[in-house]
């Protein structure tokens, strides 16, 4: 076999791998969903395009429209960036099945790390790039122009997948590396909106109108960064892939905190000392976490440095998200961590019960995190305190509930201490989440517009004390909701497992 | 307690996984099932802890005061210990707190705890306890094990075990059989030992089912090892 029908043989089992998931084979909504999901954002890019370059048509005298556009790209390869956690794999798991076959390692790095650079993936923003440069650029300054500025687009794309599949990789390694990302875009971010004026508006546009001119030093310069962070990529993925496949795990815990203080709560205190231990020694619950934390920090630190987010929704939208974020991360996917020992759990008299109760005052007991996170802005005046009370309470007594419910319904087992990308939530998820994140806006605007200013979040309050107050009741019956779909929640966290 | 098995059918899709008539497995017996892959021992003891729905039939635990239906109450979960594979087993806790964890949740008191891991000392070789591993970090065989006494630390009226020779070394295969039978003889507790070793199935099982395509084809009395024969003439081990 030549390498090239080696590489087609690679190339279709990537493409069985996705087809036969199993997420995928039994769930057709969910294949419809990522398709509309795929189409719908296409089509805000494109509306988007459209809008932006009619609407920068003349409105900067002197300046070309795409220079604004050209000002603006850090945010996009930010966005970007986050985006491919969730739909990206790294090389080394791809590669990992084929690692002990008589396949040359180097060969396989090569074949994924180009599949990432050429994937098809990194031309999505030409949804909106695309007729932007038909409308902004092509019809003043000619095709040749909007190709090269396509170029410059497509260049940037790549290198910001090969920094992505860098910072993935090192995240196998430790978490910490997560600090990388989050200081490089907090600096981008802070040097884009603390001063006066965006300090990389500059940069940014001579680099891609460099592009739009042809010039060639700019092109080789860009192109040669892509080489070099594919090259770096090759190093670290082909030192880590044999890491991967004779992995030994830290075999000695570090902590093995007895946490004697939970015992007194006795049965709940046990699930409350599992909880804990499983948010403190699997990867990806702890990636959840980290994920989310860095998620309030960042829309903190973006509302207290400058004025974008100053506007009523945004206000409540951020506190709301600070709030819940911490939550959603976990009990969107609730059961499906426990899917892994699942039998286990199922053979104890109302463990599942205990189980759900610990999780719910776990989750409560987090939630003192984001007051502590938001404490700048309230002191600054940016958010009241009556708000923070507000979305504090109706997290814990309404929200917290209406995920809790997804426990009867989820029977998708996620791994424990794996990779975070892969598998995608399902269309009842995706729908509780959208609840999750507007309802409360809704609710809170509708009664301070009927009753005035406090009363919004006063009703908030008592919403959220009631829910509070019958925790145990609503747990009750989401469990034996649970009990009465266990055979199909089994067979599906059975089904799933190791997937 | 008894365990009573009721028109069981249980069928993936075409394929019938096991389909009992009748069957009662008595108090106080350790039963063997032996079987081809295949053959639905799994599958059983899956319905049997109420781990999968049955398409007809039912599994019920009784004795002279209670009849109770698995499918319909927990209250035998009280008394059931099982091990059929590591989804049994929460693999980031260490074996020390994975103990711990059972004792607590099934009423144990940590002195309690203590003496039944005294009682297994031999078996666990100093490779299990106070290792400061992982569940997901030890061997095969110490997971086994694992799972093993969990099941047995609830001091269960029935014990469930799929294949517990299996990723054993000989020593602890070895032992394992004399904890079951001693197990058996101080409590009186019903076992239900599944294997493909038919020589530790003869070893300590008094009675022997043997399982194809989901039927009981032979229900073999071993009280005086005699199944030995009969079972090695049906998996043709002597050929």
């Amino acid at each position: 076999m030549n390498k090239f029908q080696l590489y087609k043989l690679l190339r279709k089992n990537e493409n069985l791998k996705e087809r036969r998931h199993p997420m995928f084979e039994k769930n057709r909504f969910m294949k419809f969903l990522l398709i509309f999901m795929w189409l719908y954002y296409a089509a805000i890019l494109l509306f988007m395009g459209v809008t932006m370059a009619m609407g920068m048509k003349g409105a900067y005298n002197g300046v070309a429209a795409h220079h604004v556009l050209d000002g603006w790209f850090p945010i996009v390869l930010l966005v970007d960036f986050w985006v491919r956690f969730i739909m990206q794999d790294t090389p080394v798991n791809q590669a990992k099945p084929y690692t002990l076959l008589p396949i040359r390692r180097s060969f396989l790095m090569h074949v994924y790390l180009l599949r990432s650079g050429f994937s098809l993936g990194n031309l999505y923003w030409g949804f909106m790039l695309v007729p932007f440069g038909l409308i902004a650029i092509a019809v003043p300054f000619g095709w040749i122009t909007m190709i090269g500025w396509l170029l410059g687009w497509w260049l940037l794309c790549i290198a910001n997948g090969f920094s992505y599949l860098f910072v993935r990789t090192l995240l196998t390694k430790h978490m910490a590396w997560l600090a990388l990302p989050i200081v490089i875009h907090g600096a981008v971010i802070a040097a884009m909106f603390v001063p006066e004026h965006n300090w990389l508006d500059m940069p940014c546009t001579i680099l891609l109108n460099a592009f739009a001119n042809w010039k060639i030093l700019y092109i080789i310069a860009l192109a040669a960064v892509v080489a070099l962070l594919y090259y770096a990529n090759y190093l670290l993925q082909n030192a880590l892939v044999y890491n991967e496949i004779s992995k030994k795990e830290e075999v000695v815990v570090k902590n093995t905190a007895k946490m004697s203080y939970l015992n007194r709560y006795g049965c709940i205190g046990e699930y409350l000392k599992l909880e804990v231990r499983m948010r403190m020694r699997n990867k990806t619950v702890k990636m959840q976490f980290a994920m989310g934390l860095g998620i309030m920090l960042l829309f903190s630190v973006i509302m207290y440095f400058t004025n974008a987010y100053d506007g009523s929704f945004m206000k409540s939208f951020i506190c709301l998200y600070n709030y819940i974020v911490l939550g959603m991360m976990t009990l969107i996917g609730i059961m499906c961590h426990e899917g892994n020992y699942i039998d286990g759990l199922m053979s104890r008299r109302e463990s599942i019960y205990q189980l759900l109760r610990a999780k719910y005052y776990f989750n409560s007991f987090i939630l003192i995190i984001p007051p502590v996170i938001l404490m700048p802005l309230m002191i600054i005046g940016k958010m009241s305190v009556w708000m923070n009370l507000a979305y504090l309470f109706f997290t814990v007594g309404v929200l917290y509930p209406i995920l809790f419910q997804l426990a009867v319904y989820n029977k998708d087992t996620l791994p424990l201490n794996q990779k975070l990308t892969g598998k995608q939530g399902n269309a009842t998820q995706q729908i509780v989440s959208m609840v999750i994140l507007f309802l409360p806006i809704g609710i809170e605007k509708l009664a301070t517009l009927l009753l005035g200013d406090p009363w919004g979040y006063i009703l908030l309050m008592c919403l959220g004390v009631i829910g509070i107050a019958t925790h145990k009741m609503w747990l009750r019956n989401i469990y034996q909701r649970f009990m009465v779909r266990r055979y199909v929640n089994m067979e599906g966290f059975r089904a799933s497992r190791n997937s | 307690m008894n365990i009573i098995i009721q028109n069981l059918r249980k069928n993936f899709g075409e394929k019938v996984a096991v389909n009992i008539d009748s069957f009662n497995i008595h108090s106080g017996e350790i039963l063997g099932l032996v079987g081809n892959n295949g053959a639905g021992k799994s599958t059983l003891f899956r319905l049997i802890l109420d781990l999968i729905k049955a398409d007809e039939g039912s599994v019920h635990m009784a004795d002279n005061t209670r009849d109770i239906n698995v499918a319909e109450t927990e209250e035998w979960k009280d008394w059931t210990g099982a091990y059929v594979d590591d989804s049994f087993l929460i693999d980031y806790l260490t074996p020390d707190e994975y103990f711990q964890f059972i004792a607590r949740i099934s009423g144990k008191n940590p002195e309690d705890l203590q003496q039944f891991l005294d009682k297994f000392q031999h078996f666990m070789a100093d490779e299990i306890v106070g290792q400061k591993k992982l569940i997901r970090n030890l061997s095969a065989g110490n997971k086994q094990k694992v799972g093993i006494m969990a099941a047995m630390l609830l001091q269960p009226q029935i014990l469930i075990l799929d294949e517990p020779f299996n990723f054993l070394d000989p020593s602890s295969q070895s032992a394992i059989k004399h904890l079951l039978t001693k197990y058996n003889e101080e409590t009186g507790a019903t076992i239900l030992v599944s294997s493909h070793n038919l020589q530790h199935t003869v070893d300590i099982c008094p009675r022997i089912a043997l399982l194809e395509h989901g039927v009981i084809i032979r229900d073999i009395d071993n009280k005086e090892g005699q199944a030995q024969a009969e079972l090695e003439d049906y998996f043709q081990v002597t050929d």
